[in-house]
Formats: C-alpha cells, sequence, structure tokens
C-alpha cells in the first residue's frame, strides 16, 4: 500500500462560471455498526473536521441528544455537536478522529481540516497543477 | 495519480437529492431525494458506493 496519494481537484457544478474546482478525497467514516462512504473536502482552513446532521444519523450518532456548542466562521456563528472517537479510512489508511456535526452545512457536508487528516498526512496542494497530494506519516 | 472526478459530468441529469457514486468513480449508480432513500435503494448492491448531494453549487464557497 502506497503512503503517498495524488489527488487531483474534483469539478464541480459552479454557479457564475460552469465549473468549480475542489481538493476531496474519498473517505469512509465508521461508527459502531454503520459506515458512511462519501467526498471530503480537504480544507486547511478548517481547524477540524465536520460532517452534516445528514451524515450523523446515517452513522447512527444520536447528535440531538450531544450538547451543542457555538462555533465560529469567517460567515458567522453555527450550532455544532462534538462526537469522538469516529474511525475514518483514507486510502487504505486508518486513523481516530473527532466531528463536529455541524445543524446547518452547505454546499459540502462533510470536511476534514487540521485536527485530523493535517496530523496523519503530509499535505501539499498545487493549486497550478490543480491538485494536491496526500503523504501519509509511518507512525511505528 | 487518482482519475479526475468531474462532478459536473456525474451530477447533470440530478436534481437536488443524493447520489451513490460507483468505486472507481465514474457513474452514478442510484439516487434519490434523500440520503436515506438512495442508501434503500442500494441495499442490495454488493460494491462500494461513495454517497454525494446533488442539485448542489460550489462556485461562491469561502472556507
Amino acid at each position: 500500500m502506497s503512503s503517498v496519494h495524488g489527488i487531483p481537484y474534483s469539478q464541480l457544478p459552479g454557479i457564475t462560471s460552469k465549473i468549480a474546482l475542489a481538493p476531496l478525497a474519498p473517505v469512509t467514516l465508521f461508527h459502531d455498526i454503520y459506515e458512511f462512504s462519501g467526498f471530503a473536502l480537504v480544507d486547511s482552513g478548517s481547524s477540524g473536521a465536520v460532517i452534516s446532521t445528514i451524515i450523523a444519523e446515517r452513522l447512527g450518532i444520536p447528535w440531538k441528544k450531544i450538547p451543542i456548542l457555538e462555533g465560529y466562521s469567517v460567515g458567522g456563528t453555527f450550532r455544532s455537536h462534538r462526537v469522538e472517537n469516529l474511525k475514518v479510512e483514507i486510502f487504505g489508511h486508518s486513523f481516530q478522529l473527532s466531528v463536529s456535526v455541524v445543524e446547518v452545512l452547505s454546499p459540502y457536508r462533510f470536511i476534514l481540516g487540521q485536527a485530523d487528516l493535517f496530523h496523519q498526512a503530509k499535505i501539499t496542494f498545487e493549486e497550478y497543477k490543480k491538485q494536491f497530494t496526500l503523504e501519509f506519516r509511518k507512525f511505528n | 495519480m487518482q482519475k479526475p472526478i468531474n462532478f459536473v459530468k456525474l451530477l447533470k441529469n440530478y436534481r437536488k437529492g443524493w447520489v451513490a457514486i460507483s468505486d472507481d468513480f465514474q457513474r452514478v449508480v442510484f439516487s434519490g431525494r434523500t440520503l436515506t432513500s438512495t442508501q434503500k435503494k442500494a441495499k442490495n448492491y454488493k460494491k462500494k458506493l461513495y454517497y454525494f448531494p446533488s442539485g448542489e453549487k460550489y462556485g461562491n464557497f469561502v472556507g
């Protein structure tokens, strides 16, 4: 299993232009007996992982029973619910992460950020090539 | 290098909802109005599927 993965930016429907480009990675989340596979935005500006309430429900996470936390982003405040120790798998590499279940999350429903993926891998963004590279760290 | 994923092409014919994408990221296998209904359609499908919302616009996202 290679620890280096080159990933071209994904083409997404835009608004004013026809195409938007974004660094998305195929990721699987596991919680109890449930799993969800989707595409996460790899976001160096995000402090940690976030998922939408819809994904949380499909993972069997009782997010409404988890205390509300006030969060802040460039767009203002948001309400979230913290979930610890989910298992995540990316290109055959597994690790544990904590996620914030955010009540209103759009258009991206799944984001990985500094507290999780950026601890596991060296991530190189090459905007000029429209690609990024994940180089997973080797842990003993 | 992974092949590029062209969501513009994949999602072109789908309204607001969710789609299930094949594990080679080349085609939509199932779709539905909700993630739950899409996953129900895929219940007996043996290969891995990746879920993604359809009918969204990403052009003005700032994050």
